[in-house]
């Protein structure tokens, strides 16, 4: 049974880091290998879930809802009601959201998530997250400096456009709907869903229209 | 806990790298240790928040400066020496003690793996009836609190107006120690302007989703 105790858990971290290797390849491959000892794991599972839920799995689920949303004005508002409901229409296999809660952008206001506590993130539908969403310098600037960031990523908002920044900390998870670009009216929600980012999804950029030579 | 973890607001860090953009994973060992952390056959008393607090509990230069697989991998080491279902030797030898009689588990197989939704298990909870209204003025809790919260440092002490209601869930406190109590969760809208001292004429705002027992009314 765990202790439940932070001093206890403090100790036991001090523990491993003087008697356990650094090398983390050989920490996990040892940390594999007594979990499987002890019938805790299945070796061919871990393989399973490398090949689907790092190497397949993107953020193409996403792009896919958004899409929808762009064309299908009735699912639209269903999946701004409810959308751990509207996401389930889908038969989308992965890691669910107990609640999915999808924010929409539009010319007042620009969604941006983040977790600032640790790294809460919609997998389900946008695969593994990058490495930077779960470092220190955006886990710590976007909340502060949202517009900083922003930029850095190559989003200039003009003034009059309100950034609101959710903070994840709680089992909710948060999807940015991002703005249909202009342009694109004559795009079916396969070339459509082609436009939309990973980032837009999580607000550090906008869904941009194919450049010119490509839409002809 | 006020550690390491709650970064927010914390100034000093320097511009997002990106990189490694769009690869998650940059060695194997790092997609391993997620897939291990997926299809793990859990105790039943181990919970999403006890696993973040053993990440928490690292020692803060650690945290700090270590990659974000490897601190999952010493969490589910923690997790496990706290446990007492591993020792420090079989953890150095990446073997089970003869000793060790295995129980009786069955882990997650690999057909279980495939072909289908994984849902975590829901944290809303029948009942709760709600002290706030959405719009209702609240102010954030001033005080921190030990253990694992939810409640980041620069979100104390300020002033919010209640967004949305969640429901009855799971109060992440009480999960990280082992009980099973829910309280209503609300999203609360703080502007930015009521929290960093540079952004007095911002109109920007920040949304948290935060339990009952954070707030009180303004």
């Amino acid at each position: 049974m765990p202790s439940f105790d932070s001093k206890r858990l403090g100790e036991i971290h001090r523990q491993m880091h003087s008697h356990l290797p650094s090398d983390p390849a050989l920490r996990v491959k040892s940390l594999e290998s007594v979990l499987v000892d002890k019938q805790m794991l299945d070796s061919g599972a871990v393989d399973a879930w490398v090949e689907i839920y790092c190497e397949q799995m993107g953020p193409k689920n996403g792009a896919t809802v958004v899409a929808k949303a762009w064309c299908d004005p009735d699912f639209k508002a269903r999946l701004l009601e409810d959308g751990t409901a509207a996401v389930a229409e889908f038969d989308f296999i992965g890691r669910h959201a107990a609640k999915l809660i999808v924010l929409e952008n539009t010319e007042a206001v620009h969604n941006v998530v983040v977790c600032t506590l640790c790294s809460c993130y919609p997998l389900g539908l946008l695969g593994p997250p990058p490495t930077w969403y779960k470092a220190n310098e955006y886990r710590s600037r976007v909340v502060r400096e949202p517009r900083a960031v922003l930029k850095e990523f190559g989003v200039e908002l003009p003034p009059e456009v309100k950034v609101r920044v959710w903070d994840s900390t709680s089992e909710a998870r948060y999807l940015v709907l991002p703005q249909r670009p202009a342009g694109t009216e004559g795009l079916d929600e396969a070339a459509l869903a082609a436009l939309v980012s990973r980032n837009a999804m999580i607000g550090t950029d906008l869904a941009r229209a194919p450049k010119q030579e490509e839409a002809a | 806990m006020d550690s390491v973890h709650d970064l927010g607001g914390i100034e000093g860090f320097g511009p997002v790298d990106r990189s490694h953009e769009d690869e998650p994973f940059h060695a194997p060992w790092e997609s391993r240790m997620y897939a291990i952390a997926a299809a793990i056959k859990r105790p039943d008393d181990w919970s999403i928040d006890w696993f973040r607090h053993a990440r928490e509990c690292a020692r803060p230069v650690d945290y700090l400066t270590l990659g974000y697989f490897e601190q999952w991998c010493m969490a589910y080491e923690a997790m496990l020496l706290d446990s007492d279902i591993v020792n420090l030797d079989e953890l150095a030898a990446g073997k089970a003690a003869a000793a060790t009689a295995p129980a009786n588990r069955q882990p997650v197989t690999a057909e279980q793996v495939r072909g289908k939704a994984h849902y975590p298990e829901n944290p809303l909870r029948p009942g709760g009836s709600p002290c706030f209204a959405v719009g209702d003025k609240v102010v954030t809790r001033l005080a921190g609190a030990p253990g694992h919260t939810r409640l980041p440092r620069y979100a104390r002490g300020k002033p919010g107006v209640i967004q949305s209601y969640y429901g009855n869930q799971l109060l992440p406190d009480a999960v990280a120690t082992g009980r099973d109590e829910a309280q209503p969760l609300y999203v609360v809208l703080i502007r930015a302007a009521d929290i960093w001292p540079e952004s007095a004429d911002s109109d920007d705002e920040i949304c948290l989703d935060l339990w009952e027992s954070y707030l009180e009314p303004a």
